[in-house]
């Protein structure tokens, strides 16, 4: 029998680390620990054995006293909140996570309906969802780490995927799974979605509480604010024509027929359409809108039209009158559009150029 | 460069024909309708066409000649006008005929072709087949209004008709001198005022009554008043008699002979239509109408008239205009009848003065205050007119009426619809002048293209409406 094999065995049994950081054992920073030999710390006072002797009660003392808490312990160590914390963009990968999930269960769901695989047919009918995305500086923020291109590409490619659910879900008339997916995908919408999609569509022109539509008309440098209202038939017009004797076939005189129409009255800028426009071309210009819609004696015209000369002013009077006779009628407006009335001309003068006379005329050729 | 080139030989070529050449007259020499005599020899006509001969006169197709009138056998040059209007008469000026179209019809006493007309109206006559005009409802007030007159006297009864331009001022008062000529007053029409003070008669200084006399045209004046009142004027005769540069005329003696011989004597025109104008004032069988169109020409304070002084004569130093203005004014006064005058609105020459709006109430296009110049004299003149304002629209059934006029007579080129009739009423705003010369003879509408169905292009068959 060794007498050192016994010495060695009763060493080994006894763990000579005792220090080292373990699953249960929570990781306490070196610079935290307590240490027995201070005299390795740098620029150390060499303790006396009475320090040493209190550090070690405390030491012991602090291990006995919080039953929760054991430094050394693995288990009471805080636990990260997500489970990608080491990847330093927790927010990110969480949300694209959660997107994934919301994905896949939102498609077993239309599985399960028999919704998915959608037919081309079908999938031609589906309602049009247009949305817009946030920026990816608003998605910064949600996610807290830059956005790059490629990391907002993955994020929209999602939402496009649930966008796509969402559509038919709501096409088929499920409205809690579309409320669902609904909810998801408004987190990650624009504030400014209505203004992006009503972009370049005609607003509606609302009529006051008189029935009067206010309309506004631009050509060339010209603009002119038309106020249209429909023209009461007075019942005193219909009067001059009424004779009893005539009515009863009892007179002798040549029967004529009534005139009972309404007039339009143009004013602009507060004088009649003749006063202010002496060339008949102009005004004719004016009046082609109610001629085209056929409605020429229903409405009442003012216009206030500044800036440009002649032809800018009668067009741009023209294009008011159209713009209100489809906010009264929106029927006209297949003729209207037909002839071009409720487009802004966008033909302005053309600004001279460097090396030419004036915007397209050249200086005159010298052949040396 | 050629023409640089070819000019010393020119140079070179005329002095050779100029030395050469004994002094005669080339022109004379050469007979005509050949080669020009000035036409040049020797020198390089580049740009003219080889063929010369082709435009030669002789050898000229009468492609580009006016053509026989015979030759016009087009339907669309063939005159045929179904116009037939009612001929115009005082039983029409009714509140029911308000709207429809009568015709001046040709008289032996037509004041239209005797005492003239203005030039608008003129134009507009000889357009149509017939001289036409609408009854509007000013037409029956002012029917009215002279129906009342003829019993009173004319100062009681001094009517300015005012509007804006192209509202029927002139042709209201045409209608009232047929009115009152079919009711048988005198008339005295005067359609051109402008005549008198614009310097285009002759003016004579007279001593006598310190007056510029204008005898030509007094002698035109007492013409025509003769032409359209003869018999009226056959029925009365002068209460004194006349002595005046050797001519009598003793006191029985008609006025239609004295007119006459006033109207064939310049000398004594402008004594005689004093005198017969004195003589309409005193009787009192026969009611008088004295209607002056451009009437604010007499009431500008200059006229166009220079005196030796080369100031300018003022309207009420003119005979004529002098005469006009003391019947306005009512300074002097027929003891039946009425006094109208028709104002032009768009004269620059003779603007509608200061004294005439006030007296009138007019806005006038430019603020007025008491500071403005005014000339007391005219203000006098104008004291006691009335203003009687024409309508500046047509009602819609007065402009159907004219528009069926006009339909009738072949002169639209657009289709005859209620589309077009509305259409250019409404650019029109009613205005009489306007809906007719701009309408309906000014506008460039035609009848809508018809593209058959069979077209291939489908755009043709977008633009239709």
């Amino acid at each position: 029998m060794n007498v050192l094999r016994s010495q060695v065995c009763s060493i080994l049994r006894r763990p000579i680390y005792r220090q080292i950081a373990s699953v249960t054992r929570p990781f306490i920073p070196p610079a935290q620990l307590v240490f027995h030999d201070t005299l390795l710390e740098p620029g150390a006072k060499e303790l006396d054995d009475s320090t040493v002797e209190a550090l070690e009660d405390e030491t012991d003392r602090r291990e006995l006293e919080d039953d929760e808490f054991d430094p050394n312990d693995d288990r009471d160590k805080p636990h990260p909140d997500s489970p990608n914390f080491y990847s330093c963009r927790s927010s990110y990968y969480d949300n694209i996570v959660e997107l994934q999930t919301a994905i896949s269960r939102t498609r077993g769901t239309l599985q399960r309906l028999h919704l998915l695989p959608l037919p081309e047919f079908a999938r031609k009918s589906l309602k049009p969802m247009p949305t817009v995305w946030k920026t990816p500086e608003e998605m910064t923020t949600d996610f807290e780490t830059t956005m790059t291109i490629s990391r907002y590409r993955r994020v929209t490619a999602l939402l496009n995927e649930l966008n796509e659910y969402l559509r038919i879900a709501t096409t088929a008339g499920y409205a809690d799974v579309a409320d669902k997916i609904g909810s998801i995908i408004s987190i990650f919408e624009s504030g400014k979605k209505e203004a992006f999609l009503s972009r370049g569509i005609r607003k509606l022109v609302q009529l006051d509480q008189h029935g009067r539509s206010y309309t506004f008309g631009k050509r060339k440098t010209s603009s002119a604010r038309v106020w249209m209202i429909p023209v009461k038939a007075s019942s005193l017009q219909l009067n001059y024509d009424v004779n009893v004797e005539e009515a009863l076939g009892l007179s002798d005189k040549p029967k004529r027929p009534p005139v009972n129409v309404t007039v339009s009255t143009i004013l602009i800028n507060n004088l009649p359409i003749a006063e202010y426009f002496p060339q008949p071309v102009d005004r004719e210009r004016i009046v082609r809108p109610l001629k085209l819609a056929g409605v020429l004696g229903k409405y009442n015209v003012f216009t206030i039209v500044r800036g440009g000369g002649t032809t800018g002013q009668s067009g741009a009077i023209a294009h008011g009158i159209a713009k209100g006779i489809f906010a009264h009628e929106p029927e006209t407006g297949t003729v209207l559009k037909r002839a071009k009335l409720l487009r802004r001309d966008p033909r302005m003068v053309e600004r001279k150029k460097t090396g030419l006379a004036k915007a397209r005329k050249r200086y005159t050729w010298v052949k040396r | 460069m050629a023409l640089a080139s070819s000019r010393p030989s020119f140079y070179r070529s005329l002095q050779g024909t100029l030395t050469g050449l004994p002094h005669t007259r080339g022109y004379a020499n050469s007979p005509p309708g050949q080669q020009s005599p000035f036409k040049i020899q020797n020198v390089k006509n580049s740009g003219t066409s080889k063929n010369k001969k082709a435009f030669s006169r002789k050898n000229r197709i009468g492609a580009f000649r006016s053509m026989n009138p015979s030759q016009l056998t087009d339907p669309v040059l063939q005159p045929h006008s179904n116009l037939s209007v009612p001929s115009f008469k005082p039983e029409l000026m009714t509140e029911d005929r308000i709207g429809q179209v009568v015709a001046f019809n040709q008289t032996p006493h037509d004041p239209i072709k005797y005492f003239g007309i203005p030039k608008n109206m003129l134009l507009e006559f000889r357009l149509l087949s017939q001289r036409c005009s609408v009854i509007r409802n000013i037409t029956v007030f002012t029917a009215e209004e002279l129906k009342s007159a003829a019993s009173k006297p004319s100062h009681k009864t001094r009517y300015v008709l005012t509007g804006p331009s192209g509202c029927g001022k002139s042709f209201l008062l045409l209608q009232a001198v047929q009115f009152c000529l079919a009711e048988e007053w005198i008339v005295i029409y005067i359609p051109r005022a402008k005549t008198t003070v614009n310097s285009t008669t002759t003016h004579t200084y007279d001593l006598r009554t310190q007056t510029y006399l204008q005898p030509n045209f007094a002698q035109q004046t007492l013409r025509r008043i003769l032409e359209v009142n003869s018999s009226n004027l056959q029925t009365l005769t002068m209460r004194e008699g006349l002595n005046y540069d050797r001519r009598s005329f003793s006191s029985g003696t008609t006025l239609a002979q004295l007119a006459s011989a006033g109207s064939k004597d310049p000398v004594i025109s402008s004594v005689v239509l004093e005198t017969l104008l004195n003589e309409l004032s005193r009787q009192s069988k026969i009611p008088v109408l004295l209607a002056v169109d451009d009437f604010q020409a007499i009431y500008n304070q200059k006229t166009l008239y220079r005196d030796p002084h080369f100031s300018a004569i003022r309207p009420y130093h003119l005979a004529i205009p002098r005469l006009i203005l003391e019947y306005a004014s009512g300074k002097r006064s027929f003891p039946k009848g009425a006094i109208l005058g028709a104002i032009t609105a768009a004269d620059p020459m003779f603007p509608v003065t200061t004294e005439l709006m006030d007296e009138l109430r007019l806005p006038g296009t430019h603020p007025r205050s008491a500071y403005n110049k005014r000339s007391k004299i005219l203000q006098e003149y104008a004291q006691g007119l009335m203003n009687l304002p024409v309508p500046e629209e047509f009602s819609p059934r007065e402009a159907a009426s004219v528009f069926e006029n006009w339909m009738r007579d072949n002169a639209l080129t657009a289709p005859a619809n209620d589309e077009v009739f509305l259409a250019k009423y409404t650019e029109s705003a009613g205005n009489p002048k306007a809906f007719v010369w701009q309408g309906i003879l000014g506008t460039l509408e035609g009848a809508a293209p018809i593209v058959s169905e069979n077209t291939p292009w489908p755009q043709l068959r977008e633009g239709r409406m």
